[in-house]
């Protein structure tokens, strides 16, 4: 497995962020779902297609000034004022979860800072008569188990580790903890901020992973997406649930290629032109 | 000494198997238990509990606020103060305090400034006001607060509520979560420059700080008594010092479960069914509900997971799990219980032993019948209150403790 190179990138004068780096080839912004940023199979692989970019969300890992943050428009020009210190005026954003929404969201706020949109499962959206569970009261075994299909798999096995030594435990436990304040802070207590009534503003491209079994953002929360973006496509993936870039990690690779390869760096211009 | 008779106000009559059926008391507990008429019975007996209270002479009588609690039935404390204050304002020994108002969940906070000013006015200047961050079950499950947001939200609540109760000018505020341009709320308090405020919390570094540098009194309300109370308080006090501040023992309180008998076999016979109820299943909480991810700074989480991970110091709640003995629950301290003597004994030795000022005292306690309250209550007050009442006599409460109306009202109403 490559080792990503991270960058610490002062976004502005209350956000730094701290960004993994691996890979050649065209840049791809990668954000990392609420669980946090690990450098998975799915990183890896990715990375050795193209260069993978991935910050973590402020709050989490190296990244700081969450506290800086108002809310969810903050966020999102902290996410611009990124793109600047990468050098990155406009760019082809692959996002997970949490950050397929934030992926979204910044697609939908400024047309022409994202080129092309791989939301993976993303969050967003609210159904009444099919409510996303909340994350926010589950125990950790829970939250292992309703993201996958096949809750025996390794993946689900990697989601339930807890190391024994009590000094990594108390680590793990605080980073875990880290992880979902951040998260909490975009999608308390609904994770609905909006973004629906947004969706019709994102003109670029867009591809929407999911899995078929995702119990955590069912399926179809993806056609309402596809129906809400202009520009979208949907592949749904078998054997597979809400972390469908570990569980069928191959698939969702020649899906994402396929996608980012089939328009050209100028194909948004092309087109909106 | 200060004694302070307060009041959970729980719902007295959950099933027998309520523990083992339903996943909590809190936040989620299944509306279809709750009896009105049932209700209606508990509010007055509980209210009738704190106006004897009154009769008794107790320093102050006290109620606190929580929501979807089968255990808290005072989603507004306000209410029952107001109650309240109607017979307080004709005692010249018995105080009124909200224990308090979780003041991220009023909006405008400035309702707190407004209300607490009713109920300084409507007593007579005998009110204490009560600043709780509140619990992550009430303000983040509940209320819905975010988490991040929380304490944020406190402090500016609290910021805004104090700068208009120190001054008669109108007030314009451009704060994070507020912005207001005309701030004046009618009435003012009747205690000048405010009523006391008293800061009830858990035992994190940022809450003794903050008690302790606005001079306010801190009151670790814990369910587990001394024993436990003091493993707080003895930080409290060190931080205290390394401030610089003084030792007055009234800036510090703490909540204890005391149940009297006539003998100490007696109390057995009384209470142990009730104090079951309530360690069983008021204490019953969801732990998917319990702590919503950055409730506590990652410094208390830090902390709070060393002592529970290392095993070194097992949690109440594990103790009670593990199951205790009337006896068990006696010697670490979470219930005072026996005859008068022995109760005096345990307490005189304790108080001393934490240096507190304020006893928060829990006399109605789970599923506790009115009489056995009464009872409880008037032994307390005729047996054992008169033999505490000289500890830290010696020291000035009047910062901590409500000084009646304002001098400045007083001349105006004699002119």
């Amino acid at each position: 497995m490559a080792q990503p190179s991270e960058q610490l990138i002062v976004a502005n004068e209350s956000v730094t962020f701290a960004v993994k780096v691996a890979g050649q080839g065209k840049p791809v912004v990668y954000l990392h779902g609420a669980g946090g940023l690990t450098w998975d199979p799915f990183l890896d692989e990715l990375s050795n297609h193209y260069q993978v970019i991935a910050p973590q969300i402020p709050g989490t890992g190296n990244s700081s000034g969450l506290e800086n943050i108002r809310d969810l428009w903050d966020l999102v020009l902290c996410y611009y004022d990124l793109f600047d210190g990468l050098g990155l005026d406009s760019a082809t954003v692959i996002g997970h979860s949490l950050g397929g929404m934030i992926a979204l969201e910044l697609a939908a706020s400024d047309q022409s800072r994202v080129k092309q949109i791989v939301a993976i499962a993303p969050t967003g959206l609210f159904k009444d008569e099919e409510p996303v569970p909340d994350l926010f009261a589950m125990l950790p075994d829970e939250v292992a188990n309703i993201m996958v299909a096949d809750t025996a798999s390794p993946v689900a096995e990697m989601l339930r580790y807890m190391p024994r030594e009590t000094e990594k435990r108390i680590e793990a436990t605080i980073q875990r903890m880290q992880n979902m304040q951040a998260a909490a802070k975009f999608l308390w207590p609904i994770p609905d901020k909006g973004l629906g009534r947004r969706m019709h503003r994102i003109k670029a491209p867009t591809l929407l992973i999911w899995g078929q079994q995702d119990r955590f953002i069912p399926v179809s929360y993806a056609e309402d997406f596809c129906r809400g973006i202009i520009r979208s496509e949907l592949v749904v993936i078998d054997q597979a649930a809400h972390l469908v870039t570990l569980e069928q990690t191959e698939q969702v690779l020649e899906a994402v290629k396929g996608f980012v390869g089939a328009y050209q760096d100028d194909a948004y211009g092309r087109v909106n032109g | 000494m200060k004694f302070v008779a307060f009041h959970l106000m729980p719902f007295r009559e959950l099933p027998a198997d309520f523990e083992e059926t339903y996943p909590s008391v809190w936040v989620t507990p299944p509306k279809k238990l709750y009896d009105p008429k049932k209700g209606h019975r508990m509010y007055h007996d509980y209210l009738d509990e704190l106006e004897f209270e009154v009769d008794l002479g107790f320093d102050a009588v006290g109620v606190n606020e929580h929501h979807s609690n089968a255990y808290g039935l005072m989603p507004s404390p306000n209410l029952m103060g107001a109650i309240l204050s109607r017979k307080v304002r004709h005692s010249d020994q018995t105080s009124l305090i909200v224990l308090g108002n979780s003041l991220a969940s009023y909006n405008p906070p400035i309702r707190v400034a407004e209300e607490m000013a009713m109920l300084d006015v409507l007593s007579g200047g005998k009110f204490i006001a009560g600043f709780p961050v509140g619990t992550s079950m009430d303000q983040n499950y509940a209320y819905g607060i975010n988490p991040a947001e929380l304490r944020e939200r406190y402090y500016e609540a609290h910021d805004l509520i104090m700068k208009t109760w120190k001054t008669d000018e109108i007030l314009t505020y451009n704060g994070k979560y507020n912005q207001f341009r005309y701030i004046n709320p009618w009435p003012r308090p009747a205690q000048r420059p405010h009523p006391p405020v008293w800061i009830p919390g858990g035992g994190s570094v940022e809450t003794y700080d903050f008690s302790i540098t606005h001079n306010y009194s801190f009151s670790y309300l814990s369910y587990f008594g001394h024993k436990y109370a003091k493993k707080v308080m003895d930080p409290f006090w060190e931080r205290n010092d390394e401030l610089g501040a003084d030792r007055n023992p009234y800036k510090a309180g703490y909540c204890q479960m005391i149940c009297l008998s006539e003998t100490d076999e007696r109390a057995q016979i009384d209470y142990e069914g009730h104090v079951r109820y309530f360690f069983n299943k008021c204490l019953h909480v969801d732990r998917r509900v319990a702590e919503a991810p950055g409730y506590r700074t990652v410094k208390s989480l830090r902390a709070g997971l060393t002592s529970q991970f290392d095993g070194t110091q097992k949690s109440a709640s594990r103790m009670l799990k593990d199951g205790m003995g009337w006896q068990d629950l006696i010697d670490h301290g979470f219930i005072v219980a026996g005859s008068p003597a022995t109760v005096r004994d345990i307490m005189r030795e304790s108080l001393q032993d934490m240096r507190v000022g304020n006893v928060v005292c829990l006399f109605h306690i789970g599923s506790m019948p009115h009489w056995l309250v009464q009872k409880n209550m008037q032994l307390f007050a005729e047996e054992v209150k008169p033999y505490l009442s000289d500890i830290y006599s010696e020291w000035d409460h009047s910062a901590y403790w409500p000084k009646g109306y304002a001098q400045e009202q007083e001349v105006e109403m004699t002119e």
